[in-house]
């Protein structure tokens, strides 16, 4: 990472953590996400198979409205009191079943030795897990409505897992703002655990330490195999490719233009004052429909409140935002906003080599 | 005893109630011979008392741990010869960490038990806690705990929370998932594991009690707290209930106490000056009293 850079130079708009170079950053656009969960496979096939870390999803996605993962965990506490990020709210350890279960499936059966059984966990009953409640959502036929949120750690500006730790076993990189667990310094105490508004945080119970999302450091600094940066895995395996990856300092870079020029680009649950670092494009759901399908214009088949709920009073006016600009390309004009929501350019999706030296 | 009896008494009553009065001083006199050999033996029971009586008197003084001497091995905390070892009672109250809940905790009493078998030392720590937590195999699951703590530098005492970063401590730390490690610390947060572990522990919990002994040698150097009875030690203990979710700063704690394994007179250098002054005002009164005794009666000093 260059050390001459714009955002301690004072040259940024972008409010960054103290001390810190450079703020990785993600946009999520909700109206992409198909909830296949080939993210949350990726990242755990990547980063989370075994050695107590079966139930735990670095990535996940839920559908919402939906109890999510771990089950209620926007009730759970943590976070900050307030704006002024001198007091933090109490928060709880979610019990494992409220995570589910890393229980074993009768795939060999079925798949190699021709039983007709179904597809279940074995000797076990579950009654919960991981999108337990997948596509159910909310609203009453013909305006029932869902969508799906993927979600990982918010490598968030004020992150409360850090000030959560006794030992400063949490930290934010210097170089790029990445939120790490100390593997040495880590005791397993799971303040952080309580004190993450997103629970995003895991304990191992095998290693008796904390464990998150990494932002796949290793990839985004090309220590891979390859020697090549790579976006990290939930971004780069996602089929309809709804994330940008990038600094949230690159005020060249997209998420630059989303998050802070055109404001449509928004954190979750922004009340939780922790100051994410991911961002999401709000669902654009077409309008109510009436008992005989014609749509009804003015009401949204996603309630608002509910998406306030979620983003926070700013999802108003995103969405209008990117209303604007929808009607603008459909009377022919040009949106750089609407160029930037459907670039495919992986140049611009991605751009982690911008801060580089040389 | 008659008038006539008396030769020089026969000249006038007068005079023979004065002689009589002479006789009736005479008496004390011989009194006061006699207290003199009392003021003698005072001294010497001063003096004596100074270093006899601390020893004599059941009182410990406060936050004294005795060391016994159990001449054998003490490692088990079961052993027989633990019921000879005097035990001291500890008050413990929350550590003021800051971390959520730290003042709720609750175990309120440890008693803390020492010796020494001139090669090995040995704490063992008592403490009442119904359910023995002894795994942290699940997301809300936390072992219990208790921990020794001693400074690095035997002849300064340390800040009492985990030491300071100038004046750090040594810290013997058990859990109930059957580790036992040894920590150095130098101030909250910092806790170090030694790279090799020069402490052990066994533990029992038996009739809703833990009883954790901690075996290290006596003589070490280095960051390691010597304990091979050169002096008076401090030591202060720390107790944690797992399922109370007790962990970290949430813990119950006790002052600093001292294991009492230097030489000479049991308990700190103050309590023998006291001990001493304390005789000598008492015979400097006695000797104020009998000698202003006698020169209100005119006799010759």
């Amino acid at each position: 990472m260059s050390t001459d850079d714009t955002a301690q130079d004072g040259d940024t708009h972008v409010d960054i953590a103290d001390g810190i170079d450079h703020q990785v950053a993600m946009v999520m656009d909700l109206n992409k996400c198909i909830g296949c969960q080939t993210c949350t496979v990726a990242c755990k096939t990547l980063w989370t198979e075994g050695g107590g870390r079966d139930y735990m999803y670095w990535n996940n996605v839920e559908t919402k409205p939906g109890e999510g993962y771990p089950k209620g965990w926007e009730d759970s506490g943590g976070g900050w009191k307030s704006d002024d990020h001198s007091e933090r709210q109490p928060g709880e350890i979610p019990a494992k079943e409220r995570y589910g279960g890393d229980w074993e499936f009768n795939h060999s059966e079925i798949m190699y030795d021709g039983s007709d059984e179904p597809l279940r966990p074995q000797n076990v009953d579950p009654e919960w897990g991981p999108n337990w409640d997948e596509d159910q959502g909310a609203g009453e036929y013909p305006n029932s409505y869902y969508f799906y949120l993927p979600r990982i750690c918010n490598h968030c500006t004020h992150p409360s897992c850090v000030e959560a730790c006794p030992r400063k076993a949490l930290y934010k990189r210097e170089e790029d703002g990445i939120v790490l667990v100390d593997q040495e310094r880590c005791r397993g105490y799971r303040y952080c655990v309580e004190g993450c508004p997103y629970k995003k945080v895991y304990y191992n119970a095998a290693k008796k330490k904390s464990e998150k999302c990494i932002f796949c450091y290793p990839r985004i600094e090309g220590e891979g195999p390859d020697d090549t940066v790579h976006a990290t895995a939930c971004a780069e395996e996602c089929p309809p490719q709804l994330r940008l990856v990038g600094y949230l300092d690159d005020e060249d870079g997209p998420i630059y233009k989303l998050v802070e020029e055109y404001e449509v680009a928004l954190p979750l649950h922004p009340e939780f004052e922790t100051v994410p670092n991911v961002y999401y494009i709000p669902p654009y759901a077409p309008p109510g429909h009436s008992e005989d399908g014609e749509s009804i214009e003015g009401v949204d088949r996603i309630p608002r409140d509910y998406l306030e709920e979620l983003f926070g009073d700013r999802v108003n006016q995103a969405l209008d935002t990117i209303e604007r600009h929808r009607d603008r390309v459909e009377r022919g004009e040009d949106s750089e906003l609407m160029e930037l929501l459907q670039d495919k350019n992986p140049a611009q999706q991605y751009r982690l080599e911008v801060f580089d030296d040389g | 005893m008659g008038e006539r009896s008396e030769p020089s008494s026969s000249s006038s009553d007068r005079r023979s109630d004065g002689v009589r009065l002479m006789r009736e001083r005479r008496e004390p006199r011989r009194d006061s011979d006699a207290s003199w050999l009392g003021v003698a033996a005072l001294v010497v029971l001063a003096v004596v008392g100074a270093a006899v009586l601390p020893t004599l008197t059941s009182a410990r003084p406060a936050n004294e741990v005795p060391v016994g001497d159990v001449g054998t091995n003490a490692t088990d905390p079961a052993a027989e010869s633990w019921t000879a070892v005097p035990s001291v009672e500890l008050a413990l109250s929350s550590a003021p960490s800051g971390l959520p809940g730290a003042s709720n905790v609750s175990v309120q009493h440890a008693q803390v038990r020492a010796a020494t078998n001139d090669s090995h030392v040995f704490v063992r720590v008592t403490w009442p806690d119904e359910t023995a937590d002894r795994n942290a195999s699940d997301l809300r699951e936390f072992a219990d705990a208790v921990a020794v703590q001693l400074p690095e530098n035997e002849s300064a005492r340390p800040p009492i929370a985990m030491g300071g970063t100038s004046n750090r401590v040594n810290v013997w730390y058990w859990t109930g998932t059957g580790t036992t490690e040894e920590l150095l610390a130098g101030g909250a947060g910092t806790t170090t594991a030694f790279n090799q572990s020069a402490v052990d522990a066994e533990a029992v919990h038996e009739d809703g009690e833990w009883h954790v002994a901690f075996t290290r040698e006596a003589a070490m150097a280095g960051n390691r707290t010597d304990l091979s009875g050169e002096q008076d030690v401090d030591v202060s203990v720390a107790v944690w209930n797992g399922s109370y979710g007790e962990r970290a700063g949430r813990k119950a704690v006790s002052e600093w106490q001292y294991l009492a394994m230097g030489p000479g007179p049991q308990g700190p250098p103050y309590e023998t000056v006291l001990w001493t002054v304390a005789g000598l005002a008492v015979l400097f009164v006695a000797v104020v009293t009998i000698e202003g005794v006698r020169r209100t009666r005119g006799e010759p000093s």
